[in-house]
């Protein structure tokens, strides 16, 4: 079952038009990547999902409701962390989360008990009394997570949930996504950290005012780059080229140094084939790994079209 | 009820933790209080002051027959009497204007708007946490204001052309209004202004007419009368239906995360 579901998604402005033909079907239970550079749509397209904002025309279903039509049961199925935390800095880390969780409809006995579950699980426990006006912007970014959380929501937005946190703290939230998986909880996340996405997200969107791609992030490489090995020999690389080029399999050959880069079709297959010609040939074979292209490539090539 | 009651707990959360806006609501009407009351009882315990010619020509009908000292108390009081109606003006755009624009400076508007909460029911929460301080602030101090007119009366008639029917109507009437027509005009106006002190001016358009109803009655170009008192009761009360209707149009998801600059 889909818990996201768009159909020809279209917001405009006037004349601007900042989503166009969006056609989205996100399974429950999965982590969806959507990039895009700045100004590509992307805060409007969350906008209309969490039922902020109408839409121009299309359809779109979120958590089981009809955007447009059950917006209160979509607000209250969805959580959102917003471009900015946007937090009340007179209050406290605590006041702020039970004052969320009731707006959520959060029973007034269980939003404490919410807000210290959240709290302790994103490291916020010990500075929960203190004013929110004099935290961090990684802490502040911590406690906005936990007040998309604290309703269970069934969906997640999550924009840019890493951005000013530390290390420490970025593996925490990363751990905490998976584990927001695992529960069977959908994650809609943006970010421009690529290396986050690649590891999060089970799908991943490209957009730029319309999609450009969607596909698991490793059928986005192998569609734009195919498969690939790289060999690296002793001594010049060059020199086993031709032994390369002489198998059929092979699509290509590329040389830097001493690495070969071979282009294949089935690298599962084709791998101990090729190894096997080149040692027959008299190749001393130092190192074999798969090519691999970063999502940033992948990224760059899509969104440069 | 509930999310109303919650957004009006935050809200005071806040304001005790403003200390210009803490003041405003405490020391305000305390001020105007001292000022009113202070300037009543001087004006009749002074007899070179009460005598003053000035004030003995300011005559009004419900005046005739009292002495000069008397006539003169009880114009100063008519006059600070009117004070009162600015009170709910001044505190509710303050209030209002700290609440509304203070959640567009500090970008929680939108998390805010992202909960199940109605509009209606932010706004009214919202409208409630400044329309209650500025009400209660002002019939509380009116009251003194009223306690020490009958305590400090040079006569019982003094007293009755001071809280006189008329006053009554605007004391009890137009000051709620006032407050929601304020409350109003913080809303529009935070729609394009990102600093509370900047809305709070806004508020000018409100109290001027307040200063020419003052100006008007000292000068002795009216009287204000019952009948005139309620007049002016009913336009505010369509004022205010015009302004509730603005208002809501104005704050409205779609509009706020759109179209508020």
């Amino acid at each position: 079952m889909n818990a996201i579901e768009t159909y020809k998604l279209k917001r405009t402005f006037g004349d601007l038009v900042a989503v166009d033909d969006l056609t989205l079907a996100i399974p429950e239970g999965t982590v969806f990547g959507f990039l895009g550079p700045n100004g590509a749509g992307k805060t409007t397209t969350v906008r209309m999902l969490a039922a902020l904002i109408s839409l121009t025309s299309g359809t779109a279903t979120v958590a089981g409701h009809k955007v447009g039509h059950d917006n209160t049961a979509i607000r209250q199925s969805v959580g959102i962390l917003t471009e900015t935390p946007g937090l009340y800095d007179r209050l406290s880390a605590e006041q702020n989360l039970i004052f969320f969780a009731r707006l959520y409809d959060v029973p007034a006995s269980r939003a404490t008990a919410q807000a210290e579950h959240y709290l302790r699980m994103l490291d916020l426990w010990e500075r929960r009394n203190e004013h929110v006006g004099g935290f961090s912007k990684g802490m502040r970014q911590k406690l906005a997570i936990a007040r998309a959380l604290l309703h269970e929501p069934k969906v997640i937005f999550l924009d840019e949930p890493t951005a000013g946190l530390d290390p420490e703290a970025s593996r925490i939230v990363i751990d905490f996504i998976k584990e927001l998986r695992a529960e069977g909880r959908t994650i809609f996340l943006t970010t421009h950290n690529l290396p986050e996405a690649d590891e999060l997200c089970d799908t991943i969107g490209v957009f730029r005012t319309q999609l450009v791609q969607v596909d698991t992030p490793r059928n986005l490489r192998e569609g734009l780059f195919g498969h690939g090995t790289k060999i690296r020999v002793a001594g010049d690389a060059s020199t086993w080229v031709s032994t390369v080029q002489s198998l059929p399999f092979v699509r290509h050959v590329a040389v830097q140094d001493s690495t070969l880069s071979v282009a294949l079709d089935n690298p599962d297959d084709q791998n101990p084939l090729l190894v096997q010609s080149l040692v027959t040939a008299g190749a001393q074979i130092r190192a074999v790994e798969p090519i691999s292209h970063s999502l940033e490539e992948v990224y760059m090539q899509l969104v440069g079209k | 009820m509930d999310k109303i009651l919650v957004i009006l707990n935050k809200e005071w959360l806040e304001i005790r933790q403003q200390r210009t806006l803490l003041l405003t609501i405490l020391l305000l009407p305390l001020l105007f209080t001292v000022i009113s009351v202070g300037t009543f009882i001087t004006i009749g315990i002074l007899p070179h002051i009460g005598n003053s010619s000035t004030l003995n020509t300011l005559s009004m009908p419900t005046l005739a027959g009292l002495s000069s000292i008397e006539i003169a108390q009880a114009v100063v009081g008519l006059q600070m009497s009117l004070l009162y109606v600015l009170l709910p003006i001044v505190i509710t755009s303050v209030i209002a204007s700290y609440s509304i624009v203070g959640e567009k400076t500090s970008r929680t508007l939108e998390p805010l708007l992202a909960t199940p909460i109605r509009t209606w029911e932010l706004l009214l929460g919202k409208s409630l946490s400044a329309l209650l301080p500025a009400i209660v602030a002002t019939w509380l101090a009116g009251g003194l204001f009223i306690l020490c007119v009958a305590l400090f009366s040079l006569s019982a008639r003094v007293f009755a052309a001071i809280v006189s029917p008329a006053w009554l109507i605007v004391f009890l009437l137009w000051t709620p209004l006032l407050a929601l027509i304020g409350i109003a005009v913080m809303v529009a106006v935070s729609s394009r202004v990102n600093d509370p002190r900047t809305a709070q001016q806004f508020s000018i358009f409100l109290v001027l007419p307040i200063i020419a109803l003052i100006i008007g009655q000292v000068s002795g170009l009216y009287v204000l009368g019952p009948v005139f008192a309620f007049a002016i009761f009913l336009l505010l009360v369509l004022l205010a239906i015009l302004a509730i209707w603005i208002v809501t149009r104005l704050f409205q998801r779609e509009v706020i995360l759109t179209r508020w600059k």
